[in-house]
């Protein structure tokens, strides 16, 4: 019996998985949602601050108040980067077919794999010894 | 002591919700982990000659496709209950962490959830790449993102365990 592994999926893909704006829209995301995740964090620009101590919510960014616990703002960069990520993949199918097919398809691991490098290095702050 | 819904405490109490937390959030990491973890072997070694494998073939012998949207949908979840115990983490964990100066244990968590945000990011073109999968030109594209994601998975699961171990259940 011969058989690869990989593809042997019995079920015929969905009508949006063959959608030629979805295709756009989800490589973009995958292309620009890490670069805007690492700009966020290296730029510190949440769309909000959380203060966990009192539970507070602040928009955009915030320092720790005296007395009162830190201030977290991963989830602000996170929300950053799924709005940015998403409003740029939906402008990208506005493109045309034939110009959004150029963006290479290698960059959907490409980008999110550089970006470690540059995260491990946004975080030398704890790289002590 | 972090987001707890008020009705939640009528029930049980604060230190028993998180416990239940952390242990759904671990559960299902680790019904990531194996998925992840089957595909990507699926990839990176196909079987081509079923006869008479072993536990290794069959491990790597499952049909790829039929796991990327649990793996999107477990991906999803696990986030949710991680990012939901992270304002417990904030307070209670990684203030103590700081204080005894283990800041590479720091440093490794902050990057585990820098990959578990970006990893969002990635699951619409993963789950395409996966459900259209007899398409050739998406070949490279989907067994390169699939061992990416895996790795992250791996990464992120086994610094969970480290900070667990330096500061979690019972400390």
């Amino acid at each position: 019996m011969s058989t690869t592994t990989d593809v042997r999926s019995a079920a015929q893909p969905s009508s949006l998985a063959t959608s030629a704006a979805f295709r756009t829209f989800a490589t973009v995301v995958a292309v620009t949602a890490p670069v805007i995740y690492v700009i966020c964090e290296m730029q510190n620009w949440p769309l909000f601050t959380y203060h966990p101590g009192t539970n507070r919510f602040d928009w955009l960014y915030a320092p720790a108040v005296k007395d009162q616990g830190p201030a977290m703002y991963w989830y602000g960069w996170t929300v950053v980067m799924l709005i940015g990520s998403a409003v740029l993949g939906l402008l990208a199918t506005l493109l045309p077919e034939r110009t959004a097919k150029r963006i290479p398809l290698a960059l959907v691991w490409i980008v999110p794999l550089a970006s470690v490098p540059v995260l491990i290095y946004a975080l030398r702050f704890f790289w002590r010894w | 002591m972090g987001l707890v819904p008020d009705f939640i405490l009528d029930w049980i109490d604060v230190s028993t919700f998180w416990t239940i937390l952390m242990i759904v959030h671990g559960l299902l990491a680790v019904a990531l982990l194996g998925a992840i973890t089957h595909q990507a072997m699926s990839v990176l070694a196909p079987v081509r000659q079923m006869a008479d494998g072993g536990i290794v073939t069959r491990f790597r012998a499952v049909q790829g496709a039929g796991y990327a949207a649990a793996v999107c949908v477990l991906w999803v979840v696990v986030f949710f209950f991680g990012a939901w115990i992270y304002t417990k983490y904030r307070m209670y964990v990684r203030i103590p962490i700081e204080t005894q100066g283990f800041w590479k244990t720091q440093g490794v968590f902050e990057l585990k959830e820098h990959l578990a945000s970006i990893g969002l990011g990635l699951l619409p073109i993963y789950w395409l790449l996966w459900k259209d999968a007899r398409n050739p030109e998406f070949a490279s594209a989907r067994k390169w993102l699939t061992v990416l994601i895996a790795a992250m998975v791996w990464y992120m699961f086994l610094t969970g365990h480290i900070v667990n171990n330096v500061r979690g259940f019972g400390s």
